[in-house]
């Protein structure tokens, strides 16, 4: 906290309260305003330990807000330091509503030090919105503070597999999380990120031609930013999940720039499965299937507000373009809580993922009190 | 074929490729509504890959011609904007069909063309034919498709189509039409297109009473004093809309069609899945069961019709109905209706559905109000001045898209004062993000082979016999009900008020 000056938190995050004073502030922030509408669907925590996030995070919550009315929870934590302290702001997002009404939304900042014993839980959450599901938003690795006493009070988990140093290591975090509370739904960001370009390949193979090819495919590649193989794993579960294809060789052959796998369709074709890593392609640029009579390409470049799709089967041609997710990641949080439901196909999809990513799973989490 | 990358993609029915042939491609229906709904479903990457349309229509144009004048209308009305490059991609698959609706060798051309599409496709394909022209069109239309044989269903594809309304102009038309239809297409491949069933808040009907446990035992004669359905327009006939409204009326116009539809949405019963025709089946028993006002005298005591006379609406001088452009200045048609509508189930028997619909009226609002039995007297309300006001639920249809519930609630203080709070849930607040076009849904519904959203034979004909009885009253019967007249600007007619003042109910005030 020390890299910032009081006046950053101030002009980030609002009026700083005393800790007790919260609730009181909060409602004399809405008397002072009369002419703006409270609006509130869920509560959104946004949890970081790295420092000075909490005030991009308030940014972020900005974006998020003009789509997504929550009660907003930002939490930094520096753990490292050794005087353990608390501090709160509060402010509120306005928007205008379809140019008429001012919308607005309450954000309070807590940024902590010190070991959290207890604090995170006691202090923190005595400020959701009651009977409103919480959407925790976890930012990057997870740590000792990833515990069943804070999960268990999760609805929605957020989290970006693509910030993992140990991604086996941190699925199986999750996993042990899943099983212990079944209601928690897990939602990653990574997996966000190639939504639209799974919606590209659905839409294509929507094509009775394409459709007919799917089981004579021999090749699939797929090319991805070195950032984000989980994204190219990830597509390559999909794929396999869906259409029923069988592993025909060991698992895996990597090389220095990507990973090779071999499957065989249900209609018995041998189908080459490479993921490409290239550093100058978007997040997903490529994904591409191919058999003797029929291609189906969906391609992003690099920053790019487009997905372009194309199907080539002889004289049959397709070649559109649609538009891309944004790579910012308020805009793929906000891409998640636009879909809600139970995310079930991630849910599907995941053990034929966690199977390509390979070795044995395990939380090596030390478990802290919240 | 199956696609298997669809499952669990969306909670939705899949759409499918096709090609759409939009009869009536020059006019505003098409311009306005129906190709802004496909390109917004291609910006939100929903429309198949492969979709085609072809504008079926009788000028001259080019394909370029008809593309440009679209993507003019398109980039004014469009929900999500315009965007360069997605139209271009989009525009590549729009293509123009010049020909005379009655002429068969139009559609002889049509059937090479669609062929060909298939042919590109490698073999056959789905299509959807929109029917989007003059009513007086629909015949030729139909039978001109069947004569070139571009109605049947090749083996694994489809041939829909989607017919606008009027669903015909009283039930003898609406039969004729539906003969005319089913000669040409299966009911089930029959897509009768009611917008207002597209709307956001018209779905969330069913899931706010079917999906939230502490509605439906209270929705019943045992708990409910009366419900309303109000849609108000704060316009005339602007736009050269006189000759047709005149020739239809506020009756005919919304309440056959839009308002019977959400009234049998409110009043059904639970369905036993959420089929297309486990939802029209239960619908069609609610239109079944309408008390028929079959004669001129309960005509008279249940139904109110009016027209406007000059007045101020939005603070601008307005003319009366009569004196409006294209309107008969001795037009016996209405531009105000109220109802008191009688469903004869057990649920609902003894609960008044009150139905009105007007032009010119102070503003533009569409809403059901679900209007609950007062408390006992004992209590609360054997006091002086009783319960200020029993609960609401209402539900606005549009704009400002939402759910309210007044309740009653002590006024802080010493004394027991109460007076009416409400609790109000906006769309627009709480889901920053708009609504799509309900033309969006339905027309990817028909891609879906989802009809749940439309209006199916039965009920069409149903509810034009309900309003048939009303129809004779007023024009073919001796003494017909008097036409009664409210100044332009105010909610309506006396008698209007009148005929909830019978049974002690007031209209809500929007």
């Amino acid at each position: 906290m020390s890299d910032y000056a009081d006046n950053d938190y101030a002009m980030a995050l609002g009026k700083e309260v005393a800790i007790a004073d919260v609730d009181k502030e909060l409602r004399l922030l809405w008397e002072e305003d009369k002419a703006s509408t409270n609006a509130s669907l869920i509560n959104l925590a946004v949890y970081s330990e790295q420092k000075g996030a909490i005030i991009k995070n308030s940014e972020r919550v900005q974006i998020i807000t003009r789509e997504h009315a929550c009660r907003a929870i930002l939490i930094g934590i520096d753990r490292n330091n050794p005087d353990a302290s608390i501090r709160a702001w509060i402010t509120a997002h306005c928007h205008l509503s379809h140019g008429r009404k001012s919308v607005c939304c309450e954000q309070i900042a807590f940024q902590l030090t010190g070991k959290s014993t207890g604090r995170l839980r006691n202090t923190v959450f005595s400020h959701l919105n009651s009977d409103l599901p919480l959407v925790f938003w976890w930012q990057g690795e997870l740590s000792s503070l990833f515990s069943e006493r804070l999960y268990s009070l999760i609805d929605r988990f957020i989290f970006d597999s693509s910030e993992w140093a140990n991604p086996l290591e941190s699925y199986g975090c999750i996993g042990e999380a899943m099983q212990s509370e079944q209601s928690l739904l897990p939602m990653d960001i990574e997996w966000t990120r190639s939504s639209q370009i799974r919606m590209a390949v659905a839409g294509l193979f929507d094509d009775p031609m394409a459709a007919n090819a799917l089981q004579h495919m021999n090749e699939l590649r797929v090319v991805v930013h070195p950032k984000h193989r989980m994204a190219g794993l990830q597509l390559v579960a999909w794929v396999i999940q869906r259409t029923g294809w069988k592993q025909s060789k060991e698992l895996p052959l990597g090389s220095d720039n990507g990973d090779i796998y071999h499957y065989e369709t249900t209609e018995g074709s041998d189908v080459v499965v490479t993921i490409v890593t290239d550093p100058l392609s978007a997040p997903v640029g490529i994904m591409e299937f191919k058999s003797a009579n029929c291609e189906v390409r969906v391609t992003r470049d690099a920053g790019s507000p487009y997905i372009r799709q194309e199907l080539h089967a002889g004289s049959h041609q397709i070649e559109r373009c649609t538009p891309s997710n944004s790579d910012d990641s308020a805009d793929l949080v906000m891409n998640q809580l636009s879909r809600g439901g139970n995310n079930s196909l991630y849910r599907a999809v995941m053990p034929d993922f966690l199977e390509l990513l390979g070795g044995e799973l395990g939380c090596g989490c030390e478990v802290e009190d919240v | 074929m199956n696609n298997p990358f669809r499952k669990d993609l969306e909670s939705r029915s899949r759409p499918e490729a096709c090609t759409v042939v939009i009869f009536g491609a020059t006019g505003d229906l098409t311009h306005r509504k129906l190709i802004p709904a496909l390109y917004n479903l291609q910006v939100e990457g929903a429309l198949p890959a492969g979709v085609k349309i072809i504008g079926f229509a009788r000028r001259e144009k080019s394909d370029e011609e008809f593309r440009s004048g679209l993507e003019e209308v398109n980039k004014k009305v469009s929900r999500s904007g315009h965007d360069d490059s997605i139209w271009a991609d989009y525009a590549e698959n729009i293509h123009y069909h010049q020909s005379e609706f009655q002429d068969a060798s139009g559609y002889k051309r049509l059937a090479e063309r669609l062929d060909e599409i298939d042919r590109e496709r490698g073999g056959n394909g789905h299509r959807l034919f929109y029917i989007a022209s003059a009513p007086e069109y629909f015949d030729d239309i139909l039978e001109n498709l069947k004569e070139a044989g571009i109605n049947r269903n090749k083996k694994g594809f489809w041939s829909r189509v989607i017919v606008e309304k009027p669903f015909g102009t009283d039930l003898p038309t609406a039969k004729h039409l539906n003969q005319v239809v089913n000669k040409t297409f299966r009911e089930r491949d029959t897509y009768r297109i009611d917008h207002y069933l597209g709307k956001e808040t018209a779905q969330n009907i069913m899931v706010l009473r079917f999906a939230n446990a502490i509605f439906e035992p209270l929705w019943n004669n045992r708990c409910i004093e009366q419900i309303q359905i109000t849609c108000s327009e704060n316009l005339g006939m602007e736009g050269g809309r006189g000759a047709y409204y005149d020739s239809a009326g506020a009756m005919r116009d919304m309440v056959q069609n839009h308002l019977l539809q959400l009234l049998s949405l409110v009043a059904m019963e639970p369905p036993t899945d959420l089929s297309a025709d486990g939802v029209r089946d239960e619908k069609v028993k609610v239109l079944r069961s309408l008390r028929q006002w079959d004669t001129p005298e309960l005509v008279a005591d249940n139904v109110v019709r009016a027209q406007y006379i000059a007045g101020h609406v939005d603070g601008e001088n307005v003319v009366g109905y009569r004196e409006e452009d294209r309107v008969d200045p001795e037009s016996m048609t209405e531009s105000y209706v109220a109802l008191r509508v009688l469903v004869d189930t057990w649920r609902w028997s003894g609960v008044p559905f009150y139905v009105r619909m007007g032009k010119q009226l102070p503003k533009k609002a569409t809403e059901i109000s679900i209007h609950f039995k007062e408390p006992p007297t004992v209590l609360f309300n054997a006091l002086s001045g009783g319960v200020p006001g029993g609960n609401v639920l209402v539900i606005r249809i549009q704009p400002d898209e939402g759910i309210s519930l007044r309740m009653v609630s002590k006024i802080p203080g010493s004394s027991l004062r109460m007076e009416p709070v409400k609790m109000d849930f906006h769309y627009a607040t709480s889901f920053g993000k708009g609504s799509p076009e309900a033309y969006e849904r339905l027309l990817l519904d028909s891609m879906a082979g989802d009809a749940t959203l439309f209006a199916r034979r039965d009920e069409v004909e149903e509810a034009w016999k309900f309003i048939d009885h009303i129809h004779h009253a007023w024009h073919q019967s001796k003494l017909p009900p008097v036409m009664s007249d409210y100044v332009a600007g105010t909610w309506g007619p006396k008698e209007a008020d009148d005929l909830l003042g019978k049974n002690g109910h007031k209209w809500r005030r929007l």
